[in-house]
């Protein structure tokens, strides 16, 4: 039942491998003396680039992208019609023109010819319809349904056009949609979801070579990609959990980059070492706290705001960020410039401020120095993730801080199953995760701030918020989206549906071994997406 | 000999030769001084913790090495070290001393029971112990805690109960080959009721390897805590507690490594200390110890 | 005999029975739901539908004790289901892939430990305060008295990033095993060690050891045969022990080191609540530490022949 290219591999220690392993264990300084560089003759061999993740693979197929380290193998073994690239543009990729009718209701999509799947057949229209048929239809499994929202049909025209057809305006649709990996319909029908995810066959630089989900996923060039032979050997991503070993791998050269990022000491150490190329850019994501807006204690907006008078999130920032994020001030980054609200209210840190709102709304302080009114405490319970340590200092520190303006936050940890679950049940009051209220360059938010989002969190309800989602998607006008996208961001910054925190700055790490990065960078993630260019000369 | 062990006079005189073995070992000794002062310093860590282990963290200071006023130097947030792990001793010996107690409680009397009578009663408790012993440990604390919700007392209990499994099956194969002896066997004749025997033979004789595993136990029950609270599923935090810190300072361990030393350091004293105290109470309680 | 172990195998059964129902109700009782792990944690809108879609196709959606009944009928037939999270991949395949680094690490660090621990403990038992025996007990009590995760951050603080001798992580080649297995084994060392020491110590006394020791040196093959013979005892029930720790102990480890083991898979699964993987994986486990059980009793019986078996 397992597809031709899933195998259980036990590779012998082959010469690449064992200059790259005697480059940790001391060998390099041997060789290295005799004017023999390990690395520089792995690079002219094409080399593998070791990429290091945090959490294990757990599958390989569209269904599989969301997650950082997941999309990073996926991308290189599956193409999409376009990808949102490393300048945050929407790149063609597959597709190779498109257009958008007038009244925004349909696509057509001109694709590139002579793209080979690694089985050796070539990719046609039929295999962007089937692909966009089944993962458009939640009942086959697909979790990632809602990105062909309003979709009504898909027609082949010919082999390398097709066109789609829209029953409403989904403003979103091409960066959703049109991101999502495109799969050999011959073969994906055969062998079915399940069995593709495990072993898939995509029209990628690179083919899946072995995969265990907790330990590696290794791939091999793939000679016949459209553009062209890649330099590289192979890709090899290992799974390690433990940020200070990635570390370690990183400084041993046992690994060319980490996917997920160190610490951010670690990272700033490397920060200005002529081995290293430190990539910093701006997270799309915001920090923050999401909270239960469905409490009694937490449904006045007033308690919420006075929240945010209380932390001094620059503080945070300084004190256990090393100052390597932005304050945020609104649910969209400043990174996303276009549609970004410079003008919106702030909170600075004022206690006085956060007291003098409580107060208003009538939460007084009891003996304990705990705020009460009409008998309900002032208090909540902020659930972290179990072994995160790196985040929890932010909820310890913010502890004490609302505790200064008598609101009692209690420190809780559970596994992430857990808190996912009772977040989007509402059974949790409120936890700490990285997560976007609208992205770059899609501004929607509709996943986690209309109110039957899915990663709606703070269970934020708001009858206005959800039209002007509803609006913001439905239109396709850019000048007309800004417009309501400035208005989502005040009603966020008023209503505080979440303590929203900071804006990290994501640290990459490469080894400057690592040739064929491009220069500038604004997102970090596609950055591995172009494996198909890499070199090991550097 | 060993039958004639009762009140007595012989018994006292017993006890307190037990008391001169122990003295004259310095090992067992230090072990005890040093669990007097941990507790000592547990009874009066508001006294001489220098900073307040929770709410004094101290500006730009995260992550920040020993120095003469912070000779532990600052956690991973900035509070200073030596007054958290002044007060981490407090949990830790609860926790050790309360798992240990509750452990040592159902574990020798269900041993205890199972050994001596044998039968379908061993049978129903052997298997309870065997089904516990079978449970993977860790597992059940983790999803235990999951669904009790993670505290001092989840912990305390979660552990006791838990851990009592390996008491009983010690002390079941010892009585197991006990009660085969002379003295249990005349006391049986002589018509003495079961509960008697179990309390004032049985028991006894077996207490030697329960001080043994007990000393072990204490020493692996904070040990055990530590790892409940490295799978984040201890004491909440910021409670301060030793295998907190170490948890917390395992993700910094590279940047910050005097973290980590220095409630790891202080779990290695702890669990010897007690290790040494109860080598040498087993040396000093060991009946055989006046023919060697 | 034979039908006493018949009868310990029935009742090993039991057990396992009791277990899988304990564990079957204690996932159940975890608060969450996998689905949402299965939904992935990024941009993804989920809809009722989508969700009773995917409980549907795991039969979560079915009454507990039928899930349980039909859970058990699989694994009767050997059938452990396929992971929640990981869609589709079947739990035999991600056990399988699992088992043999954790079978190795566990078999190197005992096989260490015994080849060390026995000896140093009888050595020093016989020869009691003496130099070896103060350095065998501080350094077995140094051993078990260290946290092994403790133990094991030091040694790649040390080893992988000092000297940078051996591999922080993995297991690309024999080295990456080097660091754990030691870690590993000094804690069995230290607690083997310790107890064959008491074992010894328990016996040196008593009459027979006291005759053979009279009768002269030329008995010292005697005096050995019972000593290890008794000493046997305690040391079996200790190796009995350690066997149901396999799961536990390696947990934390193969955390530390990175290693794809039975453990990780394990500590990932329950934190997924990835109900198939956890189950089978308990009930495997109480399968193992059920036949270990029974042939430690064996062992007992064929050591300490005042054990009938009835």
């Amino acid at each position: 039942m397992k597809g031709p290219f899933h195998k259980l591999i036990h590779t012998p220690l082959s010469r690449r491998q064992f200059l790259r392993y005697s480059a940790a264990t001391g060998f390099t300084t041997i060789l290295a003396s005799n004017g023999l560089s390990p690395l520089r003759a792995q690079g002219t061999q094409g080399g593998t680039l070791v990429l290091l993740g945090h959490q294990e693979v757990a599958g390989l197929g569209p269904n599989d992208i969301a997650p950082t380290v997941q999309a990073t193998v996926i991308y290189n073994i599956l193409n999409p019609l376009f990808i949102v690239n490393h300048l945050i543009e929407l790149e063609p990729i597959l597709a190779e023109s498109y257009t958008v009718s007038e009244d925004g209701l349909t696509y057509t999509f001109n694709l590139r010819e002579g793209v080979k799947f690694h089985d050796g057949s070539e990719m046609t229209a039929e295999d962007v319809k089937y692909t966009f048929e089944f993962y458009g239809n939640a009942d086959n499994g697909s979790t990632i349904a809602n990105y062909f929202l309003n979709m009504a049909s898909v027609e082949v025209l010919s082999p390398y056009s097709l066109q789609v057809n829209m029953s409403a305006i989904n403003a979103a649709f091409l960066t959703n949609a049109g991101t999502v990996p495109i799969v050999p319909a011959k073969y994906h029908s055969e062998v079915g979801e399940d069995v593709f995810r495990t072993s898939p066959i995509g029209t990628g630089a690179f083919k899946l070579k072995g995969w265990r989900a907790a330990e590696f996923t290794e791939l091999v060039a793939f000679a016949d990609h459209f553009r062209g032979t890649p330099k590289l050997d192979g890709v090899r991503l290992e799974v390690v959990p433990e940020p200070s070993v990635r570390y370690v791998a990183l400084i041993t050269g046992e690994a060319h980059s980490a996917v997920w990022p160190l610490l951010v000491e670690d990272s700033l150490s490397l920060d200005g070492d002529p081995n290293y190329r430190v990539i910093r850019t701006l997270a799309n994501s915001v920090k923050h706290i999401p909270i239960n807006n469905s409490l009694p204690q937490l449904s006045d907006k007033r308690v919420r705001q006075a929240m945010m008078y209380a932390l001094d999130r620059q503080r945070i920032i300084d004190d256990l960020w090393n100052g390597t994020a932005e304050i945020a001030h609104s649910n969209l980054t400043p990174k996303n410039a276009y549609y970004y609200n410079p003008n919106l209210k702030r909170y600075e840190f004022n206690p006085a401020e956060a007291r003098r709102l409580l107060d208003e709304a009538g939460w007084l302080e009891g003996s304990d120095g705990i705020r009460s009114k009409d008998g309900l405490k002032l208090g909540f319970t902020c659930t972290t993730i179990t072994g995160d340590q790196a985040r929890r200092p932010i909820a310890e520190l913010s502890q004490i801080m609302l505790k200064d303006v008598g609101i009692d936050m209690q420190l809780a940890e559970a596994p992430v199953a857990s808190i996912l679950a009772g977040m989007r049940e509402g059974t949790m009051d409120a936890s700490l995760f990285n997560w976007t209220y609208g992205s770059t360059p899609e501004p929607d938010p509709s996943v986690s701030l209309r109110s039957d989002g899915g990663n709606n969190f703070s269970q934020y309800r708001n009858p206005e918020m959800d039209a002007l989602i509803d609006q913001g998607l439905a239109t396709v006008n850019p000048e007309e989206r800004r417009s309501i996208y400035h208005k989502i961001q005040e009603i966020f910054v008023e209503d505080v549906p979440c303590l929203y925190l900071q804006f990290d700055q994501w640290i990459n790490v490469f080894s400057s071994k690592v040739g064929g990065l491009p220069e500038e960078v604004l997102s970090p993630d596609p950055v591995y997406w172009l494996a198909h260019q890499f070199d090991l000369n550097g | 000999m060993l039958a004639n062990r009762q009140q007595t006079p012989a018994q006292q005189s017993q006890s307190s030769r037990a008391w001169k073995r122990f003295r004259r070992n310095r090992i067992a000794l230090v072990g005890l001084v040093i669990i007097v002062l941990l507790t000592l310093v547990a009874i009066f860590a508001d006294l001489l913790a220098p900073y307040d282990p929770i709410n004094d963290i101290f500006r730009g200071m995260r992550g920040g090495a020993p120095t003469w006023e912070h000779p532990f130097g600052y956690d991973h947030v900035g509070r200073d070290l030596l007054s958290r792990v002044i007060y981490g001793s407090r949990i830790a010996l609860l926790v050790g001393l309360s798992s240990s107690a509750i452990a040592v409680f159902i574990g020798v009397i269900i041993g205890a029971v199972a050994g001596y009578f044998g039968g379908w009663v061993d049978e129903v408790l052997s298997l309870i112990t065997d089904s516990l012993m079978a449970f993977p440990l860790i597992a059940l604390l983790i999803v235990l805690a999951a669904v009790l919700g993670p505290s001092l007392s989840t912990t305390i209990t979660v552990i006791g109960a838990t851990v009592w499994a390996r008491y009983a099956r010690v002390v079941r194969a010892e009585v197991m080959s006990l009660r085969e002896r002379d003295f249990v066997v005349a006391a049986k004749a002589l018509g003495a009721f079961d509960a008697r025997i179990i309390f004032k033979h049985v028991i006894p004789n077996v207490l030697s390897s329960v001080i043994v595993l007990a000393s072990l136990q204490i020493g692996s029950i904070i040990i055990l805590e530590s790892a409940l609270s490295f799978l984040g599923l201890g004491v909440r935090p910021p409670t301060p507690t030793w295998g907190g810190i170490l948890a917390d300072g395992r993700a910094f361990i590279l940047r910050y490594p005097h973290i980590c030393i220095f409630p790891g350091l202080m779990i290695v004293i702890t669990v010897l200390a007690f290790n040494f105290l109860g080598d040498g109470l087993r040396d000093a309680l060991d009946p055989h110890e006046k023919d060697a | 005999m034979s039908s006493y172990i018949l009868f310990r195998l029935l009742k090993g059964l039991v057990v396992v029975l009791l277990i899988a129902i304990a564990t079957f109700i204690i996932m159940r009782l975890m608060p969450g739901d996998p689905v949402y792990l299965l939904l992935g944690e990024g941009q993804v809108q989920i809809t009722q539908e989508q969700i009773d879609a995917i409980h549907r196709r795991w039969g979560l959606d079915k009454p507990y004790h039928e899930q349980f009944f039909i859970w058990l009928g699989n694994m009767f037939r050997g059938d452990f289901g396929d992971s929640l999270v990981r869609t589709g991949v079947p739990v035999r395949q991600m056990i399988f892939e699992a088992i043999p680094v954790t079978a190795k690490l566990n078999l190197f660090a005992l096989g260490l430990a015994l080849i060390i621990a026995i000896p140093l403990g009888i050595l020093s038992a016989l020869k009691r305060n003496s130099l070896i025996d103060y350095i065998t007990s501080v350094g077995s009590v140094l051993g078990i008295a260290t946290p092994n995760f403790w133990l094991g951050l030091m040694l790649i603080v040390i080893f992988a990033a000092e000297l940078r001798w051996l591999p922080p992580f993995g297991l690309r080649s024999w080295k990456g095993y080097i660091l754990p297995v030691l870690v590993m084994a000094t804690e069995e060392m230290a607690i083997i060690t310790r107890i064959t020491r008491g074992a010894v110590l328990e016996i040196l006394p008593q009459d027979y050891v006291r005759t053979a020791k009279a009768k002269g040196l030329g008995s010292r093959l005697i005096i050995w045969r019972h000593i290890l013979a008794n000493a046997l005892l305690p040391i079996v029930t200790v190796i009995g022990f350690r066997f149901a720790f396999i799961l536990s102990g390696t947990i934390v480890i193969e955390t530390v080191f990175a290693l794809p083991g039975i453990g990780r898979l394990f500590t990932d699964s329950v934190m997924r609540l990835d109900y198939q993987v956890v189950q089978s994986l308990v009930v495997i486990f109480a399968l193992l530490v059920v036949v270990v059980n029974l042939l430690t009793d064996l062992l007992y019986a064929v050591i300490d022949p005042r054990i009938r078996m009835s």
